[in-house]
């Protein structure tokens, strides 16, 4: 049943029980009237029948005393006479304004009062003595005969009225009997459609009421599935996944998210999820920013920082990758957060292992070619020691001590090229990205000579960028390597650098280009080249040059892109390497590798 | 008996001048080429009863040079010199002897008698 069904048929309940009892009010008031109307003509009857008596009382008054006048002469006893004189005319009156509307009695009243007048006609002769009446002996029996027929014909109008009363008594108990049994059927009928009525609405709404309840228990059991279903989804998630309200406490852990933070979910309800997930930073050790305030700011889903380390209750540490959601309701409305995150601990390790692999490589390539460099002026040296000692003409002995100076020279120039490939600064320094790469360029030129390769620099600008001069010259020494090896014996390689201005997605920097004459790179490699391990060297190569390259550019807020030129001359692979003039890298703690 | 005839092939020009004249002094008589096909064109066109090559240089390696001789005179021996130290095995397996620069000019000497004197009738030269 609808909400507008159910108010429908609650007005209905109310609006017909008045309704009824409206309609029964106005039967009875119908019917008391017809009472009270059947009442009013006995009523008037009975008064039509007293003022008959009244006036015949004055009739027999007036009688008395002419009688009484006759006997005696004496005029007292004509009191009586005179007094009722008045009182019969108000009485006539009277009865003509009672009997107007019944023609029958008004003829018998008028037949009354002539009859009176022809008596007090006679009357008033026998006072006045009248001769002739005195004279007839049978004056006494007219004067009787003629209030013989007044009292008969009052006495008709009264019989009349008493039927009539009685015709109207009889109705009038009839009326009330009729009131009596109308009362108790229209109560009896009110009662029944009411019963009925109420009867049939309450079951309705019973039966709609039991089907609600059936329907509410059956969606609870669905919901209560379905609930249980996404719970045991949640507790199976191999990552850890803690959800919060929208004020940032604790609603949900699954196990993985109570084993890497240390919290049961039992304890950690309703904790503030900065208390239960406490994250810094890895490098600097400060608190890292609440994700949950993040996403209520953003409104999107976000991912950690880099190298946020968690703080597990019981001391533990964990290196984690997590990203964080709003929850939404169906209309929208952010109504909490949820957090998925991961233990990386071990992969980070294995990742600093493999960069801290790739360095050594890399520092073994260069103390190769740093052996080769020291080793040919050394041996000079060496050399030219052993002609001091067997040599004694002084001319030629300062020309060798010249040479060994000369040599001595280039051997120190090398070991501080050396030396400076070590000293890492812990902050980022301004660096001029031409001698850079003229320095990673001099290490490397014994190797192209070598090779017979034709090397194009174009350096002219001296650009300055920030960064970690080791790293950049790791960078270049990999890429430059790399060209090398894809150009071949007497290939060529062309290093060009250029300012950069400041684009939509990145600032003012420098970008640097290298292009080789090889074979180029087959396009369906292009997407693998950044992963570790992938390799196109084969047993020569560990396959992290690239990758540990890429990690040490887009540490420096940079990018490499990999591509292969359309030059005639340079056919090969062309490698850009942005490097912004102002670092995204921050200090670090050189622990560990 | 005259002194045995040393070529020695270095693109170092300074260091190759300084060991012709360490050489010199031990008695050797010393040809000089700075790049391989050079040396293999002396080696071609003199009597030469030993060969000091420098491995790492540009365009023609010392293994290819070596490679070379050996084809056309096997008998003269070959001294490889090298500033590196991880040499190619197949460059070491067509010489006599291996010397590491730097290990100073009394190795030289010594390496370079015995080489000669282990190698053929040619007499040995060199003051002692």
């Amino acid at each position: 049943m609808k909400l507008p069904e159910f108010n429908r048929t609650l007005r209905q309940l109310v609006a017909l029980p008045i309704l009824l009892l409206v309609l029964m009010a106005g039967f009875l008031v119908w019917q008391i009237v017809a009472t009270a109307r059947a009442q009013q003509q006995l009523d008037h009857s009975d008064q039509v029948t007293s003022q008959v008596e009244k006036l015949q009382s004055l009739f027999i008054d007036q009688e008395t005393g002419l009688r009484g006048f006759q006997l005696t002469g004496d005029q007292v006893m004509l009191a009586p006479w005179e007094a009722a004189a008045g009182p019969i005319q108000v009485q006539f009156a009277t009865l003509h304004g009672l009997l107007a509307a019944d023609p029958q009695q008004s003829a018998t009243l008028r037949d009354l009062e002539d009859r009176y007048n022809r008596w007090l006609q006679f009357a008033r002769g026998v006072l006045a003595k009248d001769p002739k009446l005195i004279a007839d002996p049978h004056v006494n029996q007219r004067g009787k005969q003629m209030m013989d027929g007044i009292r008969a014909t009052a006495g008709l109008l009264q019989a009349r009225e008493a039927n009539m009363r009685q015709a109207q008594y009889r109705r009038a108990q009839a009326l009330q009997g009729r009131e009596l049994v109308s009362l108790l059927l229209s109560a009896l009928l009110v009662g029944v459609v009411l019963a009925l009525f109420t009867r049939h609405h309450v079951k309705t709404i019973s039966v709609s009421y039991v089907r609600t309840i059936d329907e509410i228990t059956g969606q609870s059991e669905a919901l209560f599935e379905s609930q249980q279903w996404f719970q045991t989804t949640l507790e199976s998630i191999g990552d850890a996944v803690i959800a919060c309200d929208i004020h940032g406490s604790v609603s949900f852990m699954n196990a993985v998210a109570e084993n890497l933070t240390g919290w049961k979910l039992a304890d950690a309800k309703g904790h503030p999820l900065e208390a239960v997930f406490r994250i810094v930073s890895e490098d600097t050790r400060q608190p890292a920013e609440n994700p949950v305030e993040k996403v209520r700011r953003l409104r999107q889903v976000i991912g950690l920082a880099n190298h946020t380390a968690l703080l597990a209750r019981d001391g533990r540490e964990f290196i984690i990758d997590d990203s964080a959601a709003p929850i939404l309701s169906g209309a929208g409305e952010m109504i909490g957060v949820v957090l998925v995150f991961r233990d990386v601990t071990e992969e980070r390790r294995m990742e600093s292992a493999l960069v801290a692999s790739e360095k050594l490589a890399v520092a073994g390539r260069l103390a190769a070619s740093i052996a080769h460099e020291i080793h040919n002026p050394l041996d000079s040296v060496a050399n030219l020691h052993y002609l001091l000692g067997l040599e004694n003409d002084l001319e030629k002995r300062a020309e060798y001590l010249r040479l060994a100076q000369q040599e001595l020279g280039r051997t120190m120039q090398i070991s501080r090229t050396m030396l400076s490939l070590y000293r890492e600064p812990r902050a980022p320094i301004s660096l001029n990205l031409r001698e850079l790469i003229e320095g990673v360029l001099l290490l490397l030129d014994r190797r192209m000579k070598h090779l017979g390769i034709q090397l194009e620099a174009q350096l002219s600008e001296p650009l300055v960028v920030e960064g970690f001069p080791a790293e950049l010259r790791q960078v270049f020494t990999n890429l430059i390597s790399n060209a090398i090896d894809a150009a071949g014996p007497k290939g060529r390689i062309r290093i060009r650098m250029e300012h950069a201005e400041a684009e939509e997605l990145h600032g003012a920097g420098a970008i640097v280009e290298i292009t080789d004459n090889g074979v180029g790179i087959p396009t369906d490699l292009l997407p693998k080249l950044f992963q570790p391990f992938f390799t196109t060297k084969g047993a020569t190569g560990t396959g992290l040059g690239l990758w540990v390259s890429m990690g040490i550019v887009q540490k420096h807020g940079g990018a490499i892109k990999i591509g292969n030129s359309s030059e005639p001359g340079l056919p090969g692979a062309s490698i850009r390497v942005f490097l912004p003039a102002r670092t995204l890298a921050q200090s670090v703690e050189k622990a560990g590798c | 008996m005259s002194a045995a005839t040393i070529l020695c092939i270095d693109d170092e020009a300074l260091g190759l001048r300084i060991r012709k004249t360490v050489l010199e002094h031990a008695g050797y008589r010393v040809l000089t080429a700075e790049d391989g096909p050079t040396g293999l064109t002396l080696f071609r066109g003199h009597a030469i009863d030993g060969v000091v090559l420098d491995y790492f240089m540009p365009e023609m390696d010392g293994g290819a040079v070596a490679q070379a001789m050996r084809l056309e005179r096997p008998e003269i021996p070959i001294m490889l010199l090298s500033a590196y130290i991880n040499l190619p095995a197949e460059a070491v397996a067509l010489v006599d002897v291996t010397l590491l620069k730097g290990e100073g000019p009394e190795e030289l000497l010594e390496k370079l008698r015995v080489m000669l004197a282990s190698g053929d009738s040619v007499a040995p030269g060199g003051p002692r």
